[in-house]
């Protein structure tokens, strides 16, 4: 119940904790990526809808969007990485990186499509080049950081062993 | 052996289906939101305390400049609103293209119509909000500060400068049969389903006149209006180009007169294969000339000759409004806001015991700095204009003494976040103005429009200057300011009558 209850307490400050960093001179990436390939690839799937529901009021908080389109906006990618997590055993960086990419990009279209689509417009539509690249830099190891740091440690997934090899 | 894990997690896609839920029945699960956003707001607003004392207001210098602003241009609105009825003399010019064409009794009601509006009384109403899509997807609707009591005797028409804007409706009307005389008033725009048909005229090029019927699109046509009937369907036949201004004609008993801009045509059909071979009109559309989204003040007319009031609205002044029917309008009220870390983000956390309305502006004397989404736990969080990604309704007010106010309704393209005392520059690419506007050009004042119960129309948002190469485009230089200030929102309070 108390990692529950930090979780809710925690998790909504993430993207002000990405903003604060940012501001103090962190070159701007998409933390959103970093949400998503947590929960897609790291975070109890049992507790999936709650962890998904924390991120999205994270985000709302930093966007003109309501919190339902965030939790589309989040919740997609998520849909599209869970099945992926059988096929990527190591979860190597590279992977990472390589989907961070591509969250950078889709969470900004996925933003503004149904932004359009419910007129709800929103900033974090807009997509910038450079956010993208630094989303590939920082993501991988934001994700290994938050895998052992709290409330996100809570909800970790144990680590599958294959063969001996663990990472 | 790998483990196998089910990869279809019910309770996530039932969490994206309540998502959409969420979407399609908004007003129902928004206390929902409030709950969960406010909740998260608690531990930003318990560090504000540490950031130190709110500003306060400009100095009394830019107070009395924009008090003064927000003066001239209600003046400047007035003067074009009651000036701009060029449509007199179009009437005139109509009349006598007509000639011979128009039967007597055509031309006797047209000029009894003309002469009843030269001898009513112009009255300026602020516009609320726009609603209710109608044809051409375009709104249909628009919503008054005034009520329909206060517009007792009011003509049904409703114009803006020489252009047809609607009909104002009355309380038991179809399109307002649930609506009480103490209601803000509705007006239903051309293209409303229950919109009368109109008669309408185009000039060719060979000077001859073809007249039709018009009548409002589907919600799916491209455009608000569609021509019904025409006189001379053969030679409408004939018509390739679109673009050509529309008046109105007064033929029917919808009391609209003869001269009235209605909007200009788009020819909609196929395309030849040959250039030579001229192309395959099916329909025309009319492109309305009064863009609503972008309608700050419309203009209706009060005959000077008192007209007896209708039974339902004698009654509704002996008796007052009761209950539901007791009046909401906007006041503000203290608050102060912090900025949220992130500043690209443009968000400021806004904290006043008052519920706050969604949509509502945030001021600081007179200067407008973003609207509100209300939240629960005495917080809120505002968006300030520069990063805003919302459709706004503005009123551009040139430099030029005596020029005429420009409504547009924008949206801003991008944004440099303020630092410090340096000032933010806006993009803003807009739509607008309406036909028989000035165009926007030269520098001047960017105010906002009607946005809303709670965002009136009048507020300085920061001098603006037209693009010199791309027609739709602004650049607004907004005062720049950093940390917690404090600042008004307009709330709703009930009137006590």
């Amino acid at each position: 119940m108390s990692r529950w209850f930090w979780w809710f307490l925690l998790a909504p400050q993430t993207y002000l904790a990405a903003g604060l960093a940012q501001d103090m001179g962190l070159p701007t990436f998409e933390i959103g990526a970093a949400l998503c390939l947590y929960l897609g690839w790291f975070a109890r799937r049992s507790a999936l809808p709650w962890l998904l529901l924390g991120c999205a009021i994270s985000r709302a908080l930093v966007d003109e969007a309501s919190l339902p389109v965030q939790i589309l906006v989040l919740g997609i990618p998520v849909c599209v990485l869970l099945p992926l997590r059988t096929l990527f055993v190591a979860q190597r960086w590279l992977w990472q990186a390589a989907f961070a990419v591509l969250l950078a990009y889709g969470i900004p279209w996925l933003a503004g499509t149904f932004g359009r689509l419910f007129q709800e417009p929103s900033l974090g539509a807009q997509l910038h080049g450079w956010p993208v690249v630094w989303s590939a830099v920082f993501v991988p190891p934001l994700v290994w950081l938050l895998r052992h740091i709290p409330p996100f440690v809570g909800f970790t997934e144990p680590e599958p062993v294959f063969g001996g090899t663990r990472r | 052996m790998a483990r196998k894990s089910a990869a279809f997690p019910v309770g996530l896609y039932g969490m994206l289906l309540f998502a959409l839920s969420w979407l399609t029945l908004p007003m129902l699960f928004a206390p929902l939101e409030r709950w969960l956003v406010g909740s998260a707001c608690l531990l930003p607003r318990l560090a504000s305390s540490w950031l130190g004392e709110p500003a306060k207001a400009e100095s009394k210098a830019a107070l009395q400049l924009i008090s003064k602003m927000g003066v001239e241009l209600q003046q400047r609105v007035q003067d074009q609103a009651f000036v701009g009825t060029g449509f007199f003399a179009q009437a005139a010019a109509a009349a006598e293209a007509a000639g011979a064409a128009a039967s007597a009794h055509e031309q006797e009601a047209a000029d009894a119509l003309l002469m009843e509006l030269a001898q009513s009384q112009q009255v300026l109403c602020t516009v609320r909000s726009v609603r209710r899509r109608g044809g051409g997807g375009a709104p249909s609707e628009l919503l008054l500060e005034q009520t329909y009591l206060e517009l007792v005797g009011c003509k049904r028409l409703v114009t803006k400068g020489s252009a047809l804007v609607g009909f104002l409706l009355q309380p038991g009307q179809p399109g307002a049969a649930r609506d009480s005389w103490h209601d803000p008033a509705r007006i239903m725009l051309a293209n409303h389903r229950y919109a009368p048909r109109l008669f309408a005229a185009l000039e060719l090029r060979d000077r001859e006149r073809l007249r039709f019927v018009v009548r409002p699109a589907s919600i799916a046509d491209p455009a608000p209006l569609v021509v019904d009937l025409w006189d001379e369907p053969y030679r409408a036949a004939r018509l390739r180009k679109g673009g050509e201004p529309v008046r109105t004609l007064a033929l029917g008993e919808n009391g609209v007169p003869t001269g009235l801009l209605l909007g200009r045509t788009l020819v909609w059909g196929y395309e030849s294969e040959s250039r030579d071979a001229p192309a395959l009109p099916i329909g025309v559309f009319l492109e309305p000339a009064v863009a609503a989204e972008a309608l700050s003040h419309v203009v209706l007319w009060r005959p000077l000759q008192p007209v007896e009031p209708p039974p339902g609205a004698r009654q509704a002044m002996r008796e007052g409004p009761t209950g539901r029917q007791a009046r909401v309008r906007a006041q503000r009220v203290s608050a102060t806001t912090f900025e949220l870390p992130g500043v690209s983000h443009g968000r400021h956390l806004l904290v006043t015991p008052a519920a706050v309305p969604d949509g509502a502006a945030v001021v600081q004397d007179g200067l407008f700095l973003g609207s509100a989404s209300g939240l629960r736990f005495g917080a809120s969080l505002m968006t300030s204009f520069g990063t805003s990604q919302r459709p706004w309704s503005l009123l551009f007010l040139p430099r030029h003494p005596g020029a005429e106010p420009v409504e547009l309704r924008a949206r801003v393209e991008a944004t440099s976040a303020p630092r410090d005392s340096e000032r933010g520059l806006v993009r803003l690419r807009w739509q607008g103005p309406r036909e028989g506007q000035s165009p926007v050009r030269g520098r001047g004042d960017l105010f906002t429009g009607s946005n809303g119960a709670f965002c009136p129309a009048g507020l300085w948002i920061g001098r603006a200057s037209a693009d010199d190469y791309e027609s739709d485009l602004m650049h607004v230089e907004l005062p720049g300011s950093r940390g917690p200030r404090h600042v008004e929102v307009f709330v709703a309070v009930e009137e006590d009558r």
